[in-house]
Parts: C-alpha cells; sequence; structure tokens
C-alpha cells in the first residue's frame, strides 16, 4: 500500500504541476464569467438604441404609430417585470388568499384582477394577452404593478429596473423636403441609412418611414377579389419602410401593427361595430396554470427554480464528461510514457503491477478531484456573486444547486464513470508502446463517450422516457444518463439498479485491466491482436 | 533466507518466446561482494537473463534464487536495478527522482532526499540536482538513473549495460561508482559488449552467445583457455623448438623481423618458466614480449569468428 501511496503522490505532484492542469482550472471560472458577462456587454453593444425618421405625408397616422411604438416599450418592459418576477417568485407563499394592497394599482387595472387570486398567475396572464401596456406608459403605475407583484415574490428580491428604449425617433434632416415624393427623400437620407453618422448625432439612420398622403387608400381588406390584389402590384408600396438592417425585424413589425390596428380602429367605426365591445370579448379568458404532479402536494406550482431545476443536470453531464475524459486521457498518456521509456521496468522491480495500477488510479482520480471541486466551488462562487439583479437566474440557480441532491450524486457519478473508463484506458496504454498507437485509440474511445451528449438534450426532455431508461442501464453510459435524469427522480428502482450495475461494471473493469495491464506493461512491440490477449489471460506467461 | 547463500543462483534456466530460445539452460552463480560481468554479443541473451533474475520475466524451465529467496520480488528492497533501455519522467527533478525510487524501495522521504543530494554531489552532478531531467544532456541522464537505482543502498544490484552512451570520463565515473558499491559490501552484475570495461573491473565474467553460457569463471581462468604466445629473437628454430612447454615455432613473418619467432605455449604451460629456463641454460635472447591474451581474443576463441561477424560493432 506504501507503494501505491508512493505512486499516487508522484502520478498527482506531476500532473497538478502542469501548464494545462491550472489552465484548465482557471479557465472554468473565467469562462463561466464571461459566458455571463460577454452577451450583456454584446446586447448593449450589438443593439444601441437606434434612431428612426417618421414622416407621415398622410398626416392622419403620426399618432397612431407613436402610440404603437410606445405600445411596443411598453410590453417589453411589462415583460421584463413579468420574468423579474418570476425568477424571484417564492414558491413557499400560498398562491391563494395573497395579502395584496390592490388598491395601489391605477383604478382602471382594479377590474382586471380577482383580489382573492395569486397577483403573480393573472399578471402572467395579462401580459401574455398583451393587454396591459396600456398602464405601463406610467412610471408610477408600473411601481404598482411591482410592489402587488412582490407578494408573491422571495423578501430578499431585488428591485425592478425598467429597460431602456430599443427606438428613438429623429427629425428630418435639414435640406430634405418632406413632402417631396418617397424616392426623392430616401435618396437624400441614403448615406444615413446605410452607416454615415446623423448631423449632430453620433449615430446612423436605422430606419426611414414613410407613409404616403393616400395611404388611407392603400388597405387591402380580405374581400378583395383576385382583380384588386392584381391593381395593386402596379402601384406604389403603400407606406414604405428603409432600412439597411435585414435581420432585425422588430421594429417593422412594430410600426406595421400599430397600423394595422389604427386602420382596423378604422374599420370598426365604418362597419358599425363598438371597439371597446371587441376589446372585452378579447380579454375575457378562462383561469389556467400548470402544475407537476411530481412535486410535494401544495407546492405543485411550476417556478423558474424548476425549470434550472430539470437543466441543470446538463452542466453537470458536461463537466463530468470533460472531468473524466481529462483524467482518464492523462491516465493513458502516463502509462504509454511510462512504458516508452522504460521507467516501468524499474517500478515493476520497485512494486508490484497491483500496487503501481493503484497507485496511478487514485494520483489521477485525485487530479480529477481536485479539478472538479475548484469547478464546483468557483461555479457556486460565480454564482453567488453574480446573485442579484443583473443575473436574475444565479440565485435561484445557487438554490437548486445546495438544495437538490445534485452534487452527491455528481461526486457519486464521477467515481464510478472515472474507474469504468480509467479501466478500459489504463488496459490499452499498457499494450501501447507508443502515443501514437494511443491516439489510434483515443479516437474511437471520444466517439464512444460522447453518445451521451448528443443524447442529453432528448434525455433532459423526456427524463424517464425509453431512451433514457435503455442507456441508464448501459454501465458506461450510467453516470452520464443518471446525471442527466437526476432532477427527473428516476424511479428508485433504476437509480439503485443502474448504481449497482455501474458499481459492479467498474469493479469487474478495473480486474480485467488489472490483469491486462501486468502482461501488457513489459510488453513491447505491436499491440497484440485481441485473439492473441484473449489467450495470454488465460495464461499470462505466454505474452512475457 | 539465507544470507551467505550466493547472490544469485541459476540452475537450467531456458527461457522460450514461442519457437524461439532467448537463453538455453544456463547454470550459473554470483557469489557475494564480487563484481560479475555478463559478456556477449547484442542478442546473446543477457538482457532476458537479468530480467528472469529479476522475475520481470518468468522462465520457461530452471529456477532461480535472489539473495537466498525464490523470487527476486520478495527481496526487491535489497536490489537495485538499471534496465537496458534508460528513460526518466522527464518533468521531474533530478533529486526528487533519486529519492522517489529510494522511497519506493522503503527508504524514508526525508532520509531518501539527504541520500540524493548526497550521491548527486558525489558523482559530479551537483549543480544539476535541482535540475528537471528534460533539461540534462543524455550521460547526466542516465548517472541520475544509475544513483536512482542504488540510492537505497542495495545488496545486489543489477545494471544492463551501464556504459552504453557514456563518454570516457563518465564512463570512468560509473567504474567508480561500481567500485564503490563493491566496498561496501554489494554484488554487482553488470552486463555489457565492451570486454575492455569487464576485463578491468570484474571479478568474474559469464560469457553468453547465441543463448548458450560458453564460459564462466574469473578473468585469469578466462584467459587461460587460450594458449599462450610468446615472441622472441632467438638462435634457431630447431633450439626453441626442443624448449620445454613450446607446442609450436612459426617465423614472424614481417619486414625485418629476421630471427624472429611466436612461440604457441603448450596448454599448462608459462612464459615465465620458458624465460627462467633460458637464463638457466644461458640461451641468448635478443628480445622477449608476452602479452596476455585478451578477453576480446578469449572470446573471438570461443566462438569463433561467426559471432565477430554477426555481433560486435
Amino acid at each position: 500500500m506504501r507503494n501505491a501511496y508512493l505512486v499516487a503522490t508522484r502520478e498527482y505532484a506531476e500532473n497538478a504541476r502542469t501548464k494545462g492542469f491550472w489552465v484548465n482550472l482557471l479557465m472554468f471560472p473565467i469562462l463561466l464569467v464571461a459566458s455571463v458577462k460577454v452577451p450583456e456587454l454584446l446586447q448593449d453593444k450589438a443593439k444601441p438604441v437606434r434612431h428612426f425618421v417618421l414622416l407621415d405625408q398622410s398626416g392622419e397616422f403620426e399618432g397612431a404609430v407613436q402610440k404603437g411604438i410606445d405600445r411596443a416599450h411598453n410590453r417589453k418592459v411589462a415583460g421584463a417585470l413579468l420574468k423579474h418576477a418570476q425568477v424571484w417568485s417564492d414558491p413557499k407563499k400560498a398562491p391563494e388568499a395573497p395579502d395584496v394592497d390592490w388598491t395601489q394599482l391605477p383604478a382602471d387595472q382594479m377590474g382586471n384582477f380577482d383580489p382573492s387570486q395569486d397577483p403573480l398567475e393573472q399578471f402572467e396572464a395579462m401580459v401574455g394577452q398583451g393587454e396591459i401596456a396600456e398602464a405601463f406608459s406610467d412610471p408610477a403605475a408600473i411601481k404598482a404593478f411591482e410592489s402587488v407583484l412582490r407578494a408573491s415574490m422571495k423578501p430578499d428580491a431585488p428591485e425592478f429596473s425598467a429597460p431602456r428604449r430599443d427606438y428613438e425617433r429623429v427629425e428630418l434632416p435639414e435640406g430634405v423636403d418632406p413632402t417631396a415624393p418617397v424616392m426623392e427623400i430616401a435618396k437624400g437620407l441614403k448615406p444615413y441609412l446605410s452607416g454615415g453618422k446623423m448631423p449632430g448625432s453620433d449615430r446612423g439612420l436605422f430606419a426611414l418611414v414613410v407613409i404616403p398622403p393616400d395611404a388611407a387608400q392603400r388597405l387591402k381588406r380580405p374581400t378583395d377579389g383576385a382583380m384588386a390584389a392584381k391593381n395593386q402590384q402596379h402601384g406604389a408600396d403603400g407606406v414604405q419602410f428603409w432600412s439597411s438592417n435585414l435581420t432585425d425585424q422588430e421594429f417593422r413589425e412594430e410600426v406595421q401593427s400599430a397600423l394595422d390596428a389604427e386602420v382596423r380602429a378604422r374599420e370598426f367605426e365604418r362597419r358599425g361595430v363598438d371597439e371597446k365591445t371587441v376589446k372585452e370579448v378579447q380579454q375575457t379568458r378562462i383561469q389556467f396554470a400548470s402544475f407537476d404532479p411530481t412535486k410535494a402536494e401544495g407546492d405543485e406550482r411550476v417556478s423558474i427554480a424548476d425549470t434550472l431545476r430539470k437543466w441543470a443536470p446538463v452542466g453537470f453531464v458536461y463537466l463530468l464528461f470533460v472531468a473524466i475524459f481529462n483524467t482518464v486521457v492523462m491516465l493513458l498518456n502516463n502509462t504509454v510514457e511510462e512504458k516508452s521509456n522504460r521507467i516501468i521496468e524499474v517500478l515493476v522491480s520497485s512494486a508490484t503491477p497491483g500496487e503501481i495500477m493503484m497507485g496511478k488510479l487514485m494520483g489521477i482520480a485525485g487530479v480529477g478531484l481536485t479539478m472538479l471541486c475548484a469547478w464546483v466551488l468557483s461555479l457556486l462562487g460565480v454564482l453567488m456573486w453574480f446573485a442579484g439583479p443583473s443575473v436574475q437566474w444565479a440565485g435561484p440557480l445557487l438554490d437548486v444547486i445546495r438544495s437538490s441532491g445534485l452534487l452527491p450524486l455528481f461526486a457519486f457519478y464521477f467515481v464510478g464513470g472515472y474507474l469504468i473508463f480509467a479501466g478500459i484506458f489504463l488496459a490499452v496504454g499498457s499494450l501501447c508502446s507508443t502515443v501514437k498507437e494511443a491516439q489510434n485509440f483515443v479516437g474511437s474511445a471520444i466517439i464512444l463517450l460522447m453518445v451521451p451528449l448528443f443524447t442529453m438534450v432528448f434525455v433532459a426532455q423526456e427524463p424517464n422516457g425509453t431512451l433514457a431508461t435503455v442507456m441508464s442501464w448501459i454501465p458506461i453510459y450510467t453516470p452520464f444518463v443518471m446525471m442527466n435524469r437526476a432532477a427527473a427522480d428516476p424511479p428508485l428502482f433504476e437509480l439503485w439498479g443502474t448504481g449497482i450495475l455501474m458499481a459492479v461494471t467498474a469493479i469487474g473493469m478495473l480486474w480485467l485491466s488489472g490483469k491486462i495491464f501486468r502482461i501488457g506493461i513489459l510488453r513491447t512491440g505491436q499491440p497484440p491482436r485481441l485473439i492473441e490477449l484473449l489467450k495470454a489471460l488465460r495464461t499470462p506467461s505466454k505474452l512475457q | 533466507m539465507n544470507d551467505s547463500a550466493p547472490a544469485v543462483v541459476l540452475r537450467g534456466v531456458t527461457k522460450k518466446y514461442g519457437d524461439f530460445t532467448a537463453v538455453d539452460s544456463v547454470d550459473l552463480e554470483v557469489p557475494r561482494g564480487s563484481i560479475y560481468g555478463f559478456l556477449g554479443p547484442n542478442g546473446a541473451g543477457k538482457t532476458t537473463t537479468i530480467r528472469m533474475i529479476l522475475d520481470i520475466v518468468k522462465p520457461t524451465r530452471g529456477s532461480i534464487a535472489v539473495l537466498g529467496a525464490d523470487s527476486a520480488l520478495k527481496v526487491r528492497n535489497r536490489i537495485g536495478y538499471l534496465p537496458e533501455e534508460k528513460g526518466l519522467y522527464k518533468k521531474m527533478k533530478a533529486w526528487a527522482i533519486v529519492s522517489y525510487f529510494a522511497q519506493l524501495k522503503g527508504i524514508d522521504a526525508k532520509e531518501s532526499k539527504r541520500r540524493a543530494y548526497e550521491l548527486l554531489e558525489k558523482y559530479g552532478l551537483k549543480d544539476f540536482a535541482d535540475a528537471k531531467c528534460e533539461t540534462l544532456s543524455k550521460g547526466m541522464g542516465q548517472k541520475v538513473q544509475v544513483l536512482a537505482s542504488i540510492a537505497h543502498r542495495p545488496e545486489f544490484v543489477i545494471l544492463d549495460e551501464p556504459f552504453s552512451g557514456l563518454d570516457p570520463a563518465n564512463q570512468q565515473v560509473l567504474e567508480g561508482v561500481i567500485r564503490d558499491l563493491r566496498d561496501q559490501g554489494s554484488t554487482v552484475v553488470f552486463s555489457t559488449h565492451v570486454m575492455s570495461h569487464a576485463e578491468r573491473m570484474c571479478d568474474r565474467i559469464l560469457l553468453v552467445a547465441r543463448a548458450k553460457k560458453i564460459f564462466d569463471g574469473t578473468i585469469p581462468e578466462a584467459r587461460a583457455l587460450i594458449p599462450r604466445q610468446v615472441r622472441l629473437s632467438g638462435p634457431s628454430r630447431e633450439l626453441l623448438e626442443r624448449l620445454p612447454g613450446v607446442a609450436r615455432v612459426e617465423p614472424v613473418e614481417e619486414e625485418g623481423a629476421v630471427g624472429r619467432f611466436e612461440l604457441t605455449m603448450a596448454d599448462d604451460a608459462h612464459p615465465q618458466d620458458l624465460l627462467r629456463h633460458c637464463f638457466r641454460e644461458s640461451i641468448e635472447l635478443a628480445s622477449f614480449e608476452h602479452h596476455e591474451p585478451t578477453l576480446h581474443e578469449v572470446f573471438l576463441h570461443l566462438v569463433g569468428e561467426e559471432a565477430k561477424v554477426a555481433s560486435f560493432r
């Protein structure tokens, strides 16, 4: 045992001293921080506030478009508030008879809520229907909604801050005649539309919207015949939207739907339909909520934490894969190195092959565990640092990791998976004399190891489905797939059954690889063919 | 375990790899405290014999005892081994490697570190003790490896081709290491295909060729295997042929060698006796040269020219 320990400490020290090890260790938290911070930065940088020119030559639609754009923004604010409330929702708070001061809400909104029900759920439904936007033009109203929603949020939830406007209207630059034909105006603005800075501004023009004088006459109705459609092809295009950015369609849609809403309102009037009645009809809805039968009674409502709980294991599967793969390749390389420079002979004259193998297994496992501990700790650290208003999922994710049994399971599956794959790689390493020979094997082994990564998403979506169940019972995939399913409470029988099968496989694999290792480490030349190997396993002296 | 037993005893040891016989029924005894050379051309079976002695490879037939035990593995902490192909952990420091292998042989960490520095200093590697092995030259690396195999002060040291790849200066250092080991009471076995090292250092040698033992014994015994030759300038061929112990007389066929003869002595006769006889009988000799045969000549005599062509570089 002393020798195994000596071999283990040497292996550990040698690998823990390599640059690669430290790069691995430090890259993870850096990537983690970057994966959160970079998109945030990019969002600010990539989508700056965008300027547009709105020119209404008909004089009829300008107000409607402006209102539409405001509404779209208000809807975004409402959506952001909903997300904020969901992220910080407290599943422990009873949804029935909440302690809410409903009178804070603007008078015209009061009627939309049932005071005896959970405000978050009702708010969610309203935002889903897009009906709440009007109220959100007033900052005081936003505050009122937030304080109502606090009834179902955690006490430590941070304050909500509304997102900024994405689109801002600017005036037509001097020298461009607002009454000129569309083509001429477009021509005058072309330099700004294609990236040039507008006079007195630090940015170019994102879009030009021109509503022609006869826009009100250019309507398409479902009752229009084929003839009318044909006539329209020959005419101008009606409202013209000029922009060199073809990927961002959001603003275009906002303007278009604002105009559509306006002409529809006019249609209601023309046909003698009361618009208010239509709106009221549209706002009528059935009560609806999602429940998860696997959760404890009274706690069945689905929150964002539940969604995270479902997907967090996917992250752990990745970590598991990277950690296991990194360590077993280390094991393979070390073994081949010792073989190719014949240190193994000195080792074998100093310690038994069993001790050497055990030492290598333990030493490299130590390296892997150090790496994993560092990763998990930095993950927790980064999450704690982020947990707050800017990264709203960090807090709940932290809770998920801390509260569920994911970490112990993760440790169990790492050890099991490591032992199985270490057994395979160690045996192969002992049979190869050069790194090149070993690499051929690694190539095919990677593909085998990747299967659980390919199926990861399917397993997460259907954690107790056929694919997941079948793969769980294949011992080399058990660690990955069961980790994948961990949050979905797989049947206890499967949890224990696959766990025991994995442990038995690991022991068997180590026993077999111990036998191969004994034969392999002193062999030189080409790796043996499988048939030779099988013969040698029965009579070990054959190959020596 | 019997401490007065020979360091190594081989009885009828044979090793076959399939149809190929690497070692063919070799008997051998290595006495304690001796320096023993395994000599023979490449592929003669030296390394296989060494691996069998260490119980890294099992013999097909025959028995091996090392330090009185039936397997070297049982007494592995009392044995030091340097394999034929040399290699070190590239990223480890010189002292750490010496210390690591000493620890594997049962020395505690502190003591092994002390001995590592002591040995490195003693054999001229003091400045490289803290250098990583990848920065060492081949010769230095090899010396480190030799030191790593003896830092636990083994009773029995077995070195496979320790001199190959070393420059003359380092070969001399290594000869010093081996002699020091003997002086400390260790038994040393080393293999080589360079006869001169064995000639200078060994108390006994084993000669192998084509898997078979050809000879084992002391170096004088080996030399006695071939008839001695004397060159002298003397009176006449007829007179010389009548001298006692002379088997054959041939004139030396070199330019200006008139009157010079080469005498081949009889198996049991010694040139010294011949010289004494000449003095007593007042036979005038203008010159008298006698040289001991080299091991190389002994070897060639024993295995024949064929081995020379086949193996020696």
